[in-house]
């Protein structure tokens, strides 16, 4: 951009120096378009629409079309680079089949669940979804509707969404496919802290100096949080970086120590870890004293199946969370049977490489950041892994300080600021509040200005009971939106697909582009995305980041916010609300949903004159207020003054992000922090304050095996995951050609032993099946993946071939979320 | 001593006794090939692939790194084994090889390199002897099956032909100048230089790590 | 005439079927069967330089890097790609922005955030697009966009 600007700037100069000396100034003569009216480009700022890390980029638009994007120099997360997915960005929004209009699934002229597809106009759609929703509803009450959202929803979609379900319907069936990707990192910070998200932010790594890698490959992953760590290690000397994986991957190209390891036993090589701490008398006791206490976990927890399954005969099934509180001592004792030895043997690492990283732990001079994301996340004890990781890191007390603390990185671009701050989780509200604690209800039900009683009080249907309830028919009315659950979830063979297509059930998914999940759907909505609406996403380092509508929306799509607001409209309250309910508001008899959620005097607080100057705005100018504006103001009351706290609408506007809490104008870089965090007194050094004692607990918790380990069936490990050139489900970058071509199709990676011994060669068409079903893919020996004997990796991304027909739905019972990294499977040669 | 000596000598010029000129011809003759045949069926069989790896330090490290390359897996499946670049052809550059993998049994003894970090650590070294070599003797090992006079332009890439056709054929620069890495991962290049000028200059180094390219080298010397 | 009617309608409705809804990123195949898989194929070796979409955009990479190490030991693009390389290699040099750090400042060499190529330059397999992408570059707008005066404000 610099470049061309400056050339801009020459060739404006070179033009107005001709123009003076009467030479005449024919603009385009050249072979070069140098005329400065012409030339000169609109550039606005957004972060990324990809992943967790939340680079920010510059647009660059011309005749209502993005024409380029670079890196944000002034972007404190990437200053100036992307990777080549957000180097593309101008080209996800222009793939050829991008859907314009509504499609509704007709026979005769009329929605028939076994008809095909076809164009409908809004207001056709939006009639049979009421009909169907207000049908679910009467016949079955508010539990038979739900919504499966996303991370990937800008915050005020997230939040509008959370309030149509959990006080409009009045129905906790509200959950994101963030419950895929970091349900177990919420879970874990909740349990120990009191509070979501990291303490720390990605400034800890120009502080650090050993970067520990759990289950992260960031060089594919987070790619620009990766070139930042690349910079830190190879232009500082005495900085180290380890990588732990089941798999070898891009990651290690920069390891000084490397552990692979049979997966699952990354429990054992914690507690082994924890072990060598507290023998070799590294244990700062001082800060455990003052801000710590410690628990004993219940175990024997089941593996989050159906209660049918012989596994769900656990002890503990009924009560995954439970523990009683322990000493020191106790906890110590615990620990000691994870000794070197048998934690070499379980684990397969070297002996040498445990007391390597364990020394790193415990040497009290070395600044330890540990990075998580899937391995950790999606793990049938995912929870326990954050647990068991934030054991290092206060037992030495090396947490919440610049280069110190665990840091748990997420996928999506808004996984944090929409779908863990705004809460769309089934058992969530705003500001890490939940729907069973009746002061966190009665908050909500004041801001939203609902009579008492309005929000229920059971968690709703998680993402994966959801399709089961979908298949059981319990679940009859369902709306996805921005996501691609038909390719993401597990066990799409024997839940997932007969959910949707099951005859009792309405489905209804919005999306941009055609995607397995739309071709599973009852009714298709065409929908608006990226800068084509405004909007705000949350990342990894609890950055807030605004950005404005750039372009429109091609043919009829519309934003999810714009669906969600205008599908309220359909609803009067009798139809939604019981009469003792609305007896308590009588105010709102006869009103709309959209009336009493949206038109509430808070939401329509800010009119649409105050949207920008030069920039549109089309859902302000559909309603006819800042929309925006007024669901972000009324959302940031529940986070305000307490630990939560967002800056004003209009800050995030100018800047390039604010990291929360922002206090006086002023963001938060370390949190629990004395110094750093406005929320620590004075002479407090360090306070956990989102318990109630300031203490953060340290589990006690130990390695259980694995729901579905490699038999003789099926010898393998299956693990999947992403690639760096794809976005998530690809339905976005598979239609850039270029990231296309760089990664056209999905792949098995294996050893070449293991190919040897099952007689295949690279490139051979094979079909790899689990218990539960089957898909095609070619085998891979070479290349950026090399998995050791009995496992293989195989991407999610491809559309054409589904590796979810064949993973298990087996999940960590606390996070309820899916194991994606585990299960057995068999290949046969096709 | 010299007595002892015209001893042996006396008992050596006297005509055999008991055995005839005949027996003793032919006898000597098969002892001799017998000599020589198990001697060199000693030789090759440290000279197989088989033998190499049959060091967990080879099996596990360089082996492992070999199989995914084009010198393993390829179109037509003809590949190269271990002593095929490691080990001269030519009879006598063999046995002084040979000689000198002595050492390495000592390095096998002791275990110089039995983990990967100990190998890890040698690798600059050990990458080092074989450039060195192969500078030296103009990549021979290459050469012994990638003739430069049946390479066919047309059929190799543009970047190839280019460098092919004048770099190569110059002999400005040899095989390992550029293909260096073909078989096995490279070592850390940070120390390259520095362990280069033990071993008597750049020009034991490959063009495409700083090193001189060979025909200056040689106008230096 | 009946005959071409019904032909003309059987064309019809076999147009019908085929603007049948599917997600072209997996074909006509249905969600829940399964097909052979493309085969393997090899990137664009032909080391033609592709034009970029934009002059911010990384160029993709026109040969094949199978093997190519890219580690903490050693950089196998720098070989060819380095300032001090090109002139025997003739490959393109990185470009100028490669050599600043996180603060702007320019280094002395490549800047270790930029070391690992592969984060934002890629190998192409030669395929046809999965679907047709509909971005128009700037310059072919400026060619088509006639004089300044009527660009402001066109919708």
């Amino acid at each position: 951009m610099k470049l061309t600007r400056r050339e801009f700037f020459k060739q404006s100069a070179a033009l107005s120096t001709a123009t003076a000396a009467g030479i005449p100034a024919t603009a385009g003569a050249a072979n070069i378009v140098t005329d400065a009216a012409l030339t000169k480009l609109q550039w606005s700022k957004a972060p990324c629409r990809f992943c967790g890390v939340g680079c920010g980029v510059n647009v660059a638009v011309r005749d209502g079309k993005v024409v380029a994007t670079h890196g944000d120099i002034n972007a404190e997360v990437n200053r100036g680079i992307n990777c080549v997915k957000g180097y593309f960005l101008s080209k996800i929004m222009y793939g050829a089949d991008r859907l314009t209009e509504p499609l509704l699934r007709m026979k005769d002229g009329k929605y028939d669940k076994n008809g095909e597809l076809q164009p409908v106009s809004w207001d056709r759609a939006f009639d049979v979804m009421a009909e169907q929703f207000k049908k679910a509803l009467r016949d079955k009450g508010p539990t038979s509707v739900g919504m499966f959202g996303s991370g990937q929803w800008t915050i005020w979609e997230g939040y509008a969404a959370a309030k149509l379900l959990k006080a409009g319907f009045r129905s906790n069936n509200i959950d994101p496919n963030a419950r895929h990707c970091m349900a177990s990192a919420v879970a874990g910070f909740m349990r120990t802290f009191g509070m979501d998200e990291p303490m720390g932010c990605y400034d800890d790594i120009e502080n650090g100096q050993v970067f520990v890698l759990w289950g992260a490959n960031m060089a594919e992953m987070h790619p620009i949080l990766w070139s930042r760590i690349t910079d830190r290690r190879l232009s500082s000397p005495q900085s180290r970086v380890v990588t732990l994986s089941v798999y070898e991957n891009r990651s290690y190209d920069l390891a000084d120590l490397t552990l692979t390891f049979r997966p699952q036993t990354d429990l054992a090589i914690m507690n082994y870890i924890a072990n060598h701490i507290i023998r070799s008398g590294a244990v700062n006791r001082g800060f455990v004293d003052r801000h710590a206490r410690f628990m004993v976990g219940n175990t024997d927890i089941g593996y989050g199946l159906r209660p049918e399954n012989p596994l769900q005969k656990a002890r503990n099934v009924a009560d995954p969370g439970g523990g009683k509180p322990a000493t020191f001592e106790e906890y110590a004792a615990f620990v000691s049977r994870y000794d070197l030895d048998s934690v070499a043997e379980l684990s397969r690492v070297p002996r040498q490489r445990l007391e390597q990283l364990a020394q790193l732990y415990a040497d009290p001079k070395t600044p330890v950041m540990s990075l998580f994301t899937m391995g950790f996340n999606q793990h049938t004890r995912g929870t326990w892994c954050s647990h068991l990781l934030y054991n290092l890191h206060l037992l030495t007390g090396k947490i919440a300080a610049p280069g110190n603390g665990p840091f748990s990185l997420t996928g999506q671009p808004s996984a944090c600021g929409t779908a863990r701050e705004v809460g769309t989780f089934s058992h969530r509200l705003p500001a890490d509040m939940v729907v069973t604690n009746p002061k966190h209800r009665e908050t909500a039900e004041t801001i939203w200005k609902l009579p008492p009683g309005t929000i229920p009080d059971k968690p709703g249907y998680h993402a994966v009971q959801q399709n089961r309830m979908l298949k059981d028919g319990k679940l009859n009315a369902y709306w996805v939106m921005c996501n691609n659950n038909m390719q993401a979830a597990p066990n799409i063979v024997e839940e997932a697909w007969p959910g949707y297509r099951n005859p009792d059930n309405f489905i209804v998914v919005s999306d941009a582009y055609p995607t397995v999940t739309t071709v599973a759907a009852d009714l298709v909505l065409p929908t608006a995305m990226w800068v084509e609406k405004e909007g705000a996403y949350g990342n990894a380092e609890r950055r807030t980041q605004f950005w404005h509508q750039l372009v429109s929306a091609p043919g009829q799509a519309r934003s999810d916010l714009w669906q969600i607001m205008e599908f309220s409209k359909r609803f009067r309250m009798e139809e939604v609300w019981p009469a003792e309910l609305l007896d308590k508001a009588p105010n709102y008899r006869g009103k709309t949903l959209y009336d009493v959620l949206f038109r509430n005097g808070e939401v329509d607080k800010f009119p649409a004159s105050q949207v920008e100057a030069g920039y549109a705005n089309d859902e302000a100018k559909a309603f006819g207020f800042y929309v925006q504006k007024g669901l972000f103001e009324e959302y940031a009351r529940f986070g305000r003054g307490h630990g939560h706290d967002l800056a004003p609408f209009d800050a995030y506007h100018q800047a390039r992000g604010l990291r929360w809490p922002v206090v006086d104008g002023k963001e938060t870089r370390w949190r629990y922090r004395e110094g750093y965090d406005p929320y620590v007194k004075a002479g407090e050094d360090v306070n956990f304050y989102g318990m109630p004692d300031g203490k953060a607990v340290i589990y006690a918790l130990p390695y259980e095996p694995a729901a579905e380990e490699p038999d003789k069936d099926y010898p393998f490990w299956l693990c999947t995951g992403r690639v760096l050139e794809h976005w998530h489900s690809g339905s976005m970058t598979r239609r850039v050609p270029e990231l296309y071509r760089a990664f056209p199709d999905a792949v098995c990676y294996m050893h070449p032993d293991d190919a040897r011994r099952l007689g295949l060669r690279r490139g051979d068409d094979i079909e790899i099946s689990s218990r539960r079903g089957a898909m095609r893919t070619r085998v891979e020996t070479r290349g950026r993946n090399k998995p050791p004997p009995g496992l293989i990796f195989v991407p999610w991304f491809d559309a054409g071939q589904l590796i979810n027909k064949v993973t298990l739905d087996a999940t960590c019972p606390i996070s309820l979320q899916t194991d994606f990294k585990k299960c057995a499977v068999q290949i046969r040669k096709v | 001593m010299i007595r002892l000596l015209k001893r042996y000598w006396r008992v050596i010029r006297r005509p055999s006794v008991h055995y005839s000129l005949g027996f003793l011809t032919v006898g000597g003759f098969i002892g001799g090939v017998l000599f020589w045949g198990g001697f060199n069926t000693a030789l090759e069989a440290t000279n197989t692939e088989a033998f190499c790896i049959g060091c967990h330090e080879m099996h596990d490290n360089v082996y492992r790194e070999l199989q995914p390359t084009i010198h393993f897996s390829n179109r037509s499946g003809v590949r190269a084994t271990c002593p095929d670049c490691h080990v001269p052809h030519r009879w006598t550059a063999k046995i002084a090889r040979k000689m000198q993998a002595s050492k390495e049994v000592w390095g096998k003894i002791f275990g110089t390199v039995d983990t990967p970090e100990k190998f890890e650590n040698m690798r600059l070294a050990l990458a080092m002897n074989e450039w060195r070599r192969l500078k030296a003797n103009n990549s021979l090992e290459c050469r012994n099956c990638h003739d430069f006079q049946s390479m066919d332009f047309t059929r190799q890439s543009p970047r190839a032909q280019t460098a092919h056709s004048t770099s190569l054929a110059s002999g400005e620069r040899t095989c390992i100048d550029c293909h260096i890495g073909i078989a096995h991962r490279l070592p850390d290049l940070a120390d390259a230089h520095r362990l280069a000028e033990k071993h008597g200059g750049p020009h034991v180094l490959p063009a495409l790590v700083g090193g001189t390219p060979r025909e200056e080298a040689q106008r230096q010397e | 005439m009946r005959i071409l009617i019904s032909v003309g309608l059987a064309a019809l409705c076999a147009t019908a079927a085929l603007a049948q809804h599917i997600d072209n990123a997996r074909g006509p195949v249905p969600v829940m069967e399964e097909h052979a898989p493309p085969p393997l194929q090899n990137p664009d070796n032909s080391d033609v330089r592709r034009q970029r979409a934009y002059a911010m955009q990384p160029p993709i990479i026109p040969h094949k890097i199978e093997g190519y190490q890219t580690d903490r030991n050693a950089n196998r693009c720098m070989m060819c790609h380095a300032r001090t390389r090109t002139e025997q290699s003739q490959a393109p040099m990185i470009s100028v922005s490669h050599f600043t750090d996180r603060d702007g400042n320019f280094l002395a060499e490549l800047s270790p955030r930029r070391y690992f190529c592969l984060q934002c330059h890629v190998p192409q397999v030669p395929v046809k697009p999965l679907v047709e992408n509909r971005y128009i570059d700037v310059e072919t707008m400026l060619r088509r966009g006639g004089s300044a005066s009527t660009l402001p404000g066109r919708e």
